[in-house]
């Protein structure tokens, strides 16, 4: 069986067994709040990814994240809450706004001015900040008097509101992830690599630089969009300070930049990571705390895993492995916790200190491989040099 | 046959005319010498052809197509490749996965999996299949110029623009160049190679084009070419206004 069937099939396990939990719950009589832990932590999934469709892979570093998500929490609160279409006709015309809107700014930055480097990284925050004031100052949009997404009703096939934004976002997200996995083994992911790597050469060599960019760009806004217009629901009330700050594209560029941007599960292991843990440090009421947590983990965990983390566990499965569901069978069976969420993390923790090991210390310790993965490992992926282009 | 004829092919840079009016032509199968000394706007030329400078005037036909109106994606897939003077490869790649994306791309639209057998052939052309999956940072700068060859090939060029391939190389790797040169063109790819080591350029080419301040001052034969007072003038960094043509 080829690695691309492995891959897909490992998709349908995981859809099948996430899309149990609500029923698992439900049938456990386990408190709701797993399933929103676990939803946002999909909202996350689902943003780094496709952010990283465009940073990861062609090397343009955008800070436009914002804005994809802007536009989709926008859009269903005008079309749903506002004009009452039935959500789940809203939604997919949420992430359609946000993808034509992503292949506009694409015209502009990549056929009219060629812009490239820290200018691009600008002009897409700059993005946000125009469609903020726009926003505020439009009666049709926002207005400045917030828009309330509460009253609006959802399909009753979906269950009640936890289990219906559960199974809306893992949906997006899964797809985000799918899609980001099938360009990452595609000529369209070696073509936008290969102008990470070094514009010029690429497009000397035949790479249609100016069409992948723009399929790259419109993919992130598409799905960055999407899954904002179903997170207008857990927003509840709309407003334009809270929707077009800074906290998600820096966010995302944090989870994807831990995990690693050279892989498409990169983005997906950095959002569960950096969510878990700001997650539980707001629940341990250090949420004051929370951002120099984080970012003093940030600066070890980049200087130390460069490679990022997925690429890390890759490195040391088995151990990465034994680790974490030795500390969260441990953690489970003795109760240590009030929670399997603080099981969770704690487990996470442990893992990561294992990880940030370094790896000649690491090849001392363990110095006969004890274990190869089954079958042929791939080739470790060697270091992004991040550059845009040259 | 001419494969591609360059008229009047006008590049400036600020007040500096790097190529002030060049028309030449290369034929089908041979192997033109590009000569002429530092600043004659050998690399211009190249890099106009490659697309990867817009030319301010001038035409290159090549077929039916004009080179100098092409995005350098579409001259590729026309058929022409071209190397770097300082290899430019993919360093997040490893040797195998660079060539592998210019056989995708290229001349021709490959797949995924086509793309990495195809791979395998050109780096053992270029005897590079023990290198292939290393990371590119491993590579000399012999493999490296190799790979630059082996990364033009993968894209089935029928014509190939060769900048400076034996700068910085020893006598020994010199040498294999050489033959490698030899082993392209007997392929039946027509080749352009730019290169200072006049020695090596008169022996290779069939025919020398030679530069001097943007313009071309003497084209033909190599011995008679290099013998052409105008040449010997330029190069010694002289004038010989009189020989001078064109």
């Amino acid at each position: 069986m080829t690695t691309r069937n492995k891959t897909l099939i490992g998709f349908a396990i995981a859809a099948v067994v996430l899309g149990l939990v609500p029923n698992v719950v439900d049938v456990l009589n386990a408190p709701g709040f797993y399933l929103t832990f676990m939803f946002t932590m999909f909202f996350w999934i689902s943003q780094a990814s496709s952010w990283n469709i465009l940073t990861g892979y062609s090397g343009y570093f955008s800070f436009g994240q914002g804005a994809w998500f802007g536009i989709g929490v926008y859009t269903t609160g005008i079309l749903a809450a506002k004009n009452g279409w039935p959500f789940l006709v809203a939604l997919p015309v949420a992430g359609l706004v946000g993808g034509a809107a992503g292949l506009l700014l694409g015209l502009v930055v990549f056929r009219l001015r060629r812009l490239s480097g820290e200018i691009f990284a600008l002009t897409t925050l700059a993005v946000s900040f125009v469609l903020a004031s726009v926003a505020r100052l439009t009666s049709l949009i926002d207005g400045g008097r917030g828009i309330f997404m509460t009253g609006t009703p959802l399909p009753e096939f979906l269950g009640d509101f936890r289990t219906s934004m559960y199974r809306m976002t893992l949906v997006i997200a899964l797809l985000t992830v799918l899609t980001a996995y099938l360009i990452f083994e595609s000529r369209l992911g070696w073509g936008l690599f290969s102008i990470r790597d070094d514009e010029q050469v690429a497009r000397g060599l035949g790479v249609p630089t100016f069409r992948y960019k723009m399929i790259a760009l419109g993919t992130n806004a598409f799905f960055g969009a999407l899954m904002g217009g179903v997170w207008a629901l857990q927003i509840g009330f709309i407003t334009v300070e809270d929707v077009f700050n800074i906290r998600v594209p820096l966010l995302v560029i944090l989870m994807a930049v831990l995990g690693g941007m050279r892989h498409w599960m990169g983005p997906v292991v950095g959002a569960a990571i950096i969510y878990t843990l700001t997650d539980r440090l707001n629940s341990a009421g250090l949420a004051d705390l929370n951002q120099v947590i984080i970012g003093a983990l940030l600066i070890v965990l980049v200087l130390g895993v460069r490679e990022g983390i997925y690429l890390r566990i890759r490195a040391r499965w088995v151990a990465s492995a034994v680790i974490f569901f030795g500390a969260m069978a441990v953690l489970t069976v003795f109760d240590v916790t009030s929670s399997l969420i603080w099981d969770f993390s704690y487990a996470l923790l442990i893992t990561m200190v294992m990880l940030l090991i370094p790896t000649p210390l690491w090849e001392r310790l363990t110095p006969r491989r004890i274990a190869e993965p089954p079958g042929d490992p791939p080739p470790e992926l060697p270091v992004p040099s991040g550059k845009a282009s040259t | 046959m001419s494969l591609l004829v360059c008229k009047s092919v006008s590049k400036r840079f600020g007040g500096i005319r790097a190529l002030n009016g060049v028309s030449t032509s290369i034929e089908e199968h041979e192997i033109l010498g590009l000569v002429g000394p530092n600043g004659s706007g050998k690399s211009t030329l190249i890099n106009v052809l490659s697309g990867l400078y817009t030319a301010d005037d001038g035409e290159a036909q090549f077929g039916d197509l004009d080179l100098l109106r092409l995005a350098p994606e579409k001259i590729a897939a026309a058929g022409v490749a071209r190397t770097f003077q300082i290899p430019r490869p993919f360093d997040t790649m490893t040797v195998r996965e660079n060539v592998s994306v210019s056989y995708m791309f290229g001349h021709r639209r490959h797949s995924l999996e086509a793309a990495r057998d195809a791979a395998s052939e050109w780096l053992a052309f270029t005897g590079l299949e023990a290198a292939a999956d290393s990371p590119v940072d491993q590579l000399t700068l012999h493999q490296l110029k190799f790979l630059e060859l082996a990364r033009a090939l993968a894209t089935d060029p029928t014509l190939l623009l060769l900048d400076e391939v034996l700068a910085g190389l020893n006598p020994t790797e010199i040498e294999q160049s050489i033959e490698m040169i030899r082993k392209i063109h007997e392929r039946g790819i027509t080749l352009v190679i730019v290169e200072h080591l006049l020695r090596v350029v008169t022996s290779l080419s069939d025919r020398i084009v030679v530069l001097d301040q943007g313009s071309v001052i003497a084209a033909g034969d190599p011995t008679e070419v290099m013998a052409d007072p105008a040449v010997v003038a330029a190069y010694l960094g002289g004038r010989a206004p009189d020989a001078r043509g064109a």
